[in-house]
């Protein structure tokens, strides 16, 4: 066995490689969207949430402590966003480098690996043989194929990381002028009411995007976000 | 989706704005990064000396934001330098400017940060066209071959795996993939992209072939005879590669410069923050100890003018020339244009404009229409000058019959019931380029030349550096180019590596070579100065080399020459300058004979002073 299949068999060997794919790919905020819209969706979730705590807590008199508060989360937010996008684009960049490689010093292992890949999708025989000749013909596609096939990644998918970021300072941003709109006019009862409000839109737009159901997306948001700050609203009045 | 090339995006060092994986849409968020966050680091440093007369918090919170965008990235980065052991002035900048937050001066040390950052960024965003020299030779390359099976079916097989010996089909119209030796076959090759010669070449079986060669006419079948490693092809990259490699790096001295300066300044730092006390009566701590002292010292130092010294002058000059058409790869290349003493230009598409002209001129006018009637069916320089020559006499083609063209060789046809047969002779082929008319047993001679350039001569004499020629067109044909257009100095026959070899000689004493071809290439990136022509030269050509006249005008060189001495002039003015303001600000605020508010204000002013004199280079 070769040392570049580390003891495995060539499909054993692709099945690793999907891991290292899925991992290099991973989407920083836990969703397959395009990162902006996953980064806004993501982001006035989270900012609506902190918000309706706080204000749960402790009501939130001082409107420039909110302003104060906002903005370093607001910078916290976007900048993470593209740290994340950066770091996931330079894992991919290092996928992509690392196949290059081995496409160019271990061509009979790559054949091997891709010869498995498509005996996998049923392909057996002279039908086989050929595809593998052709696909080994051109370094290129073959790279693309191996990208796409061994690693399971997708090209021009993914956003770029500045870009991710501007959805997360969308998302904080909007979240923030919804919740202010309740804090300012509504003091009483407005929050939680922009808070459901906020969420449900990020949730249901979040999910519409995704083609998923949207209605459970929404109540099912909706129901942690409750949860969450009625936890805390009553812990508070039990501990503090 | 199309099948994406990633050759481009590994030549350009995994560039984000042609990442593979970012969507089309999106990458142009990475375009000029640096230069965009220097930009807007410059604003919001405007903004914090602007609030620092009304609001101190807010111009610190401005100030916050420039040390995050600009001095983020330089602490990256100098980290990564003292990791390396590697003390140079990025280190003693970095040092500097965060230095001078702990002594209340971090408005001038967000100065020092943005300035740098804006001529790092000024300098990426010029220079980032130089990085994919080898790319469009990939373009060329092809990567894989049409191969033969035992039941006589077609595959395609990468160029990788082919070993020599083996056979492979070249159809009409494709890239020959690999150096062989023809053993079907008869056909005419294209050789521009390797020998810059434009006139395509008659192979038949027996004759060798080389990689990268494109076939014009009838299918060949080839026997490989060399693997890609060793193929034609590879050998011009590889030469490429190493020239680049072996290039004077003019940066060297700066940064040999830097490194001392920056070690000086740092050890000048340490001695005087431990020795001042000792030499003179003052205290470690306060605004009046040698801590502090030595601190203000380090800010001062900081070569804020000489940071901006080069860049901006060389920048303006940049920006001058590309308004007249002409693109520099950086700043760099005025230095080393103000270095050259000798100008050495290719011939072919060069000093001439690579398109054949019929020199011939007594041919009777029926004849002339008979050539015209059968080169009128093939495209080719011959028929080109031909059809020309016929058209400008305005002389109407014969009518012809049963017309076959002759790969490798002509074509011939029945004109009024007679065989006419227009082809190249084999014979002659020392008196340049002739092509025969047989008809009714009569044989016309046709001879062709290569058109020079309008107003070559002129240029020639108006250049301040000695004129040579080098090409690898043959001795005759090279010495009546040289004659018309007034050079002395004439190499010919040069194959790509006696070119390289010949570029690499002349380049000790400062040479400046003007190409077009691919087969320039390695001798435009091994050059003082490689300068091509932007719109008829090959690609690789143009990204080989240092100097691109985007308009193909050689007549700006004479003005380029004189644009890149009076840069030089600047740059050292500069620099001159901005020591002279560094020594001067530096002792008196370590002696304490003036505060370090007036050193600042200084240093400042020879900076703005030193930018000034930069702009000079725009005009």
């Amino acid at each position: 066995m070769h040392q570049h299949f580390k003891k495995k068999n060539p499909l054993e060997h692709v099945i690793e490689a999907r891991k290292k794919g899925r991992i290099a790919s991973s989407e920083t905020h836990g969703m397959e969207l395009p990162g902006h819209v996953a980064a806004a969706s993501d982001a006035a979730k989270e900012t609506t949430l902190i918000l309706l705590i706080l204000w749960a807590l402790l009501g939130i008199e001082d409107h420039w402590f909110m302003v104060t508060l906002i903005a370093g989360w607001l910078i916290w937010k976007v900048g993470r966003s593209a740290i994340l996008g950066w770091a996931r684009l330079e894992r991919l960049h290092r996928v992509i480098e690392e196949e290059r490689y081995e496409i160019e010093h271990h061509r009979p292992q790559e054949k091997e690996e891709l010869r498995a890949l498509y005996q996998a999708k049923g392909f057996s025989g002279k039908l086989l043989n050929e595809v593998v000749d052709v696909l080994m013909a051109d370094d290129n596609r073959l790279l693309q194929v191996m990208l796409e096939e061994e690693l399971g990644l997708h090209l021009e998918s993914y956003e770029h990381p500045l870009k991710q970021a501007s959805g997360a300072l969308i998302g904080v941003a909007g979240a923030t002028l919804i919740m202010s709109f309740g804090l300012f006019f509504l003091p009483n009862w407005g929050p939680p009411l922009c808070a459901l409000v906020t969420i449900a839109l990020s949730a249901g737009g979040a999910a519409q995007a995704e083609k998923r159901s949207v209605l459970p997306a929404v109540i099912w948001n909706l129901a942690v976000a409750t949860l969450a700050a009625s936890s805390a609203h009553l812990l508070a009045a039990l501990l503090l | 989706m199309k099948p994406y090339v990633f050759d481009e995006f590994f030549s350009s060092g995994r560039a984000e704005t042609i990442s593979p994986f970012l969507t089309p849409t999106s990458r142009k968020w990475g375009k000029h990064l640096s230069l965009r966050s220097a930009l807007l680091s410059l604003t919001l440093l405007a903004f914090a000396f602007s609030f620092s007369w009304f609001s101190r918090d807010l111009s610190l919170l401005f100030l916050l934001m420039v040390y995050f965008l600009s001095g983020t990235p330089a602490l990256i980065n100098s980290l990564h330098d003292l990791k390396n052991l590697e003390l140079n002035i990025d280190v003693l900048m970095t040092l500097a400017a965060f230095v001078a937050v702990a002594i209340d001066s971090a408005l001038e040390g967000a100065l020092l940060l943005v300035l740098f950052e804006l001529s790092h960024g000024m300098e990426d965003a010029v220079s980032s066209k130089a990085r994919s020299a080898l790319h469009n030779l990939n373009h060329i390359a092809p990567k894989f071959a049409h191969m033969l099976d035992q039941e006589g079916i077609f595959y395609e097989k990468s160029v990788r795996e082919i070993q020599v010996g083996e056979i492979l089909f070249v159809k009409n119209g494709e890239i020959i993939p690999l150096d062989g030796v023809i053993i079907q076959g008869t056909s005419s090759l294209n050789l521009v992209h390797l020998t810059g010669e434009s006139l395509p070449i008659s192979k038949t079986i027996g004759d060798t072939v080389p990689a990268g060669a494109r076939n014009l006419e009838a299918a060949l079948t080839i026997q490989v005879t060399k693997t890609s490693s060793d193929s034609t092809l590879s050998r011009v990259v590889k030469l490429i590669t190493e020239a680049q490699e072996a290039k004077p790096r003019l940066q060297q001295w700066l940064d040999r410069f830097g490194k001392r300066y920056a070690t000086s300044i740092i050890a000048l730092t340490f001695l005087f923050a431990i020795g001042l006390p000792f030499l003179r009566s003052m205290s470690y701590f306060g605004h009046e100890g040698a801590l502090y002292r030595a601190l203000a010292f380090l800010i001062a130092a900081s070569p804020c003018a000489l940071i901006i010294a080069t860049p901006t002058a060389y920048l303006s000059a940049i920006s001058a020339s590309a308004r007249k058409g002409i693109l520099l790869k950086g700043g760099m290349t005025l230095d080393a244009l103000a270095s050259c003493n000798l100008i050495a230009f290719d011939k072919t598409g060069t000093l001439t404009t690579g398109q054949l002209q019929c020199k011939t001129t007594d041919i009777p006018d029926d004849m002339l229409a008979i050539a015209y009637g059968l080169e009128r069916n093939v495209v080719h320089p011959i028929a080109t000058a031909i059809c020309h020559l016929a058209q400008e006499k305005r002389i109407l083609p014969a009518v012809v019959t049963e017309f076959r063209a002759i790969p490798g060789f002509g074509m011939e046809g029945i004109i009024d019931g007679e065989k006419a047969v227009l082809g190249r002779p084999k014979k002659h082929a020392k008196r340049g380029v002739l092509a025969f008319l047989e008809y009714r047993d009569q044989t016309y001679l046709f001879e062709f030349s290569d058109q020079v350039r309008e107003n070559m001569q002129e240029l020639i004499q108006s250049l301040p550096l000695q004129a040579i020629m080098l090409t690898g067109d043959h001795e005759a044909s090279a010495q009546t180019v040289a004659q018309a257009v007034g050079i002395d100095q004439v190499f010919a026959n040069l194959l790509p590596e006696d070119k390289l070899d010949k570029v690499a000689l002349l380049s000790e004493q400062g040479l400046a070579m003007v190409g077009d071809g691919i087969n320039d290439a390695p001798a435009l990136a091994r050059a003082t100065v490689g300068i091509s022509l932007g719109r008829i030269g090959s690609a690789t050509a143009v990204d080989a080399s240092d100097v691109v006249l985007l308009t193909d005008d050689l007549h700006q060189l004479t003005w380029l020459f004189k644009k890149s001495k009076k840069t030089g002039r600047i740059v050292k003015e500069n620099i001159t300058l901005a020591l002279l303001v560094i020594l001067l600000t530096t002792t008196p605020a370590l002696l304490g004979y003036i505060p370090l508010w007036l050193a600042v204000i200084l240093h400042e002013g020879g900076t703005v002073l030193v930018g000034l004199n930069s702009l000079r280079l725009l005009r």
